[in-house]
């Protein structure tokens, strides 16, 4: 009669035996990419409708579907070392199609956290982390938008915490937990000296 | 036109592009807002949303934190979020989202927040404000329709969706379920027809504009590819003018036609506005008081054409 629970013991230990470790492989490395991103990365099939669904894919090397066998297979460093891995436009066209319903944007965005950790980020991602540092923006105010913002009879300054600084040492105490100004000085300073 | 008697009021949360280089966007959303019943309060001390692709891609735990603080502020206020921008919906409207149904987010989040004496509660709501006009709940198309006192007759007009306010849709909790339809929605259109307008279908509409996830910062030449191509795209429709419902998407196609001019040799000059801008030309209102002399783009042709 067949067996209904559970596997025989050899079919077991040969599936163990045909997961894919390479010297250069991180095991857990999907375990961390889906305790960030919260979706399901290693049910991922290859089908590669996201690739097809991707406005990057057309001019570049950033195939997603490969980064995706990169997190199941445990490939971290050549996924973080990989630049194509900041080309996403963070679209969800990719999530809204997958047939799997894994969040392959996610999977990315879980990457580029972990890619942080090893000081692997563009330096325009810590510029806005050093200007949301110095005024609570990413894009900041200036002389020519206040004459402007005038003119249309708005406040020179926004209400946001350019009219309110006040409101910065709160803003600047939750970036200091998490040390994210030192870290984007550090690596400013590094890559620009 | 009478100015109808406000019945909805939410804090109006700006972000960063808005009010830093499209104010008229910010005062168009206020006055055109206010025609049509819904007032919109600043929401004092907010700060950068934070940008959830440059931000987030750095430390999704400081993303949580940050637009959970812009979230305590309105929920002090004790009012409902509105806000103009998809970039800022995904991040306010998302962590309100992730932080109301996983305990372990939320409970993280207010760990960091104690230290600023804030608290979480997960009491008010975040609304777009082109989710606003076309929900009949607070405004609706018909109520849209009523308030043009300047249709835009004859005008061709392409919509850009942008991608944040509907994507990924399976999160998104839209009041009706045509709005979440992610391959070929229409609502923005019939919106763009209320207001007398001729609504243009072109080639692969919900593409991404290009800027998003700091490839804009990145990489400028492969984002603006992106936006070109839907350049083209919408340029092959013939379309007089372009809408859209994002300030980072109107940045991306309104300055960004400057930089395909200069890194690709190409010009397209068509008109980029934000559709709370072309809501307040409809609504009877001048040109500099919607702040649109402040675009890249010219928008003289298309005045010209509508007024």
């Amino acid at each position: 009669m067949a067996r209904t629970k559970g596997y025989p013991e050899a079919l077991e230990k040969k599936l163990k035996d045909q997961r894919f470790y390479r010297e250069d492989s991180t095991p857990d490395f999907v375990n961390r990419i889906e305790k960030i991103s919260r979706t399901m990365a290693h049910m991922c099939f290859q089908c590669g409708t996201c690739t097809g669904s991707c406005p990057s894919a057309p001019r570049s090397s950033y195939r997603i579907r490969k980064f995706m066998r990169r997190a199941v297979l445990g490939l971290e460093n050549e996924a973080l070392t990989d630049p194509d891995l900041w080309l996403c436009t963070t679209c969800y066209s990719c999530t809204d199609r997958c047939p799997r319903d894994i969040a392959p944007t996610d999977v990315i965005m879980a990457m580029r956290n972990i890619a942080f950790t090893h000081d692997i980020v563009p330096v325009n991602f810590l510029k806005t982390v050093q200007a949301i540092y110095k005024t609570g923006h990413g894009v900041p105010n200036n002389d020519v938008n206040r004459a402007a913002r005038e003119k249309l009879g708005l406040t020179r300054d926004p209400p946001t915490t350019h009219m309110y600084p006040e409101y910065m040492p709160g803003i600047r105490k939750i970036l200091d937990h998490y040390h994210m100004k030192e870290n984007a000085d550090r690596i400013v300073k590094e890559r620009e000296g | 036109m009478s100015e109808s008697k406000a019945n909805h009021t939410f804090a109006f949360y700006l972000g960063c592009i808005a009010p830093n280089r499209y104010p008229g966007c910010e005062s168009a959303a206020i006055k055109t807002c206010k025609k049509l019943g819904i007032d919109l309060v600043p929401l004092k001390g907010a700060s950068c949303c934070p940008a959830p692709g440059a931000f987030g891609a750095i430390d999704l735990n400081v993303w949580y934190a940050m637009a959970a603080r812009n979230l305590v502020l309105a929920e002090q206020m004790k009012m409902d979020i509105a806000l103009l921008c998809n970039g800022c919906y995904k991040s306010i409207w998302e962590v309100n989202h992730k932080l109301k149904h996983n305990k372990d987010l939320r409970d993280g989040v207010n760990e960091v927040l104690k230290e600023i004496d804030m608290e979480y509660k997960g009491t008010c709501n975040v609304y777009h404000i082109a989710e606003l006009l076309y929900n009949e709940k607070y405004v609706g198309v018909n109520k849209v329709r009523d308030s043009v006192v300047t249709p835009m007759t004859g005008a061709r007009i392409a919509v850009h969706y942008g991608c944040h306010l509907t994507k990924p849709h399976k999160d998104r909790e839209f009041e009706k379920s045509i709005m979440l339809n992610t391959e070929h929605p229409s609502w923005m259109e019939e919106l763009v027809a209320a207001i007398g307008a001729t609504p243009v279908e072109y080639r692969n509409k919900m593409q991404c504009c290009g800027a998003g996830g700091g490839v804009r910062g990145y990489d400028i030449v492969h984002s603006l590819d992106i936006t070109n191509e839907k350049m083209i795209n919408i340029m092959e429709a013939k379309a007089d003018a372009l809408t859209n419902i994002c300030p980072f998407c109107q940045l991306q196609f309104d300055r960004g036609q400057i930089e395909i001019k200069e890194k690709f040799g190409i010009s397209y000059d068509l008109p980029v506005l934000h559709f709370c801008e072309l809501l307040g030309l409809a609504q009877g209102m001048s040109p500099q008081e919607l702040g649109l002399d402040l675009h890249a783009i010219s928008c003289e042709p298309f005045l010209q054409k509508v007024l």
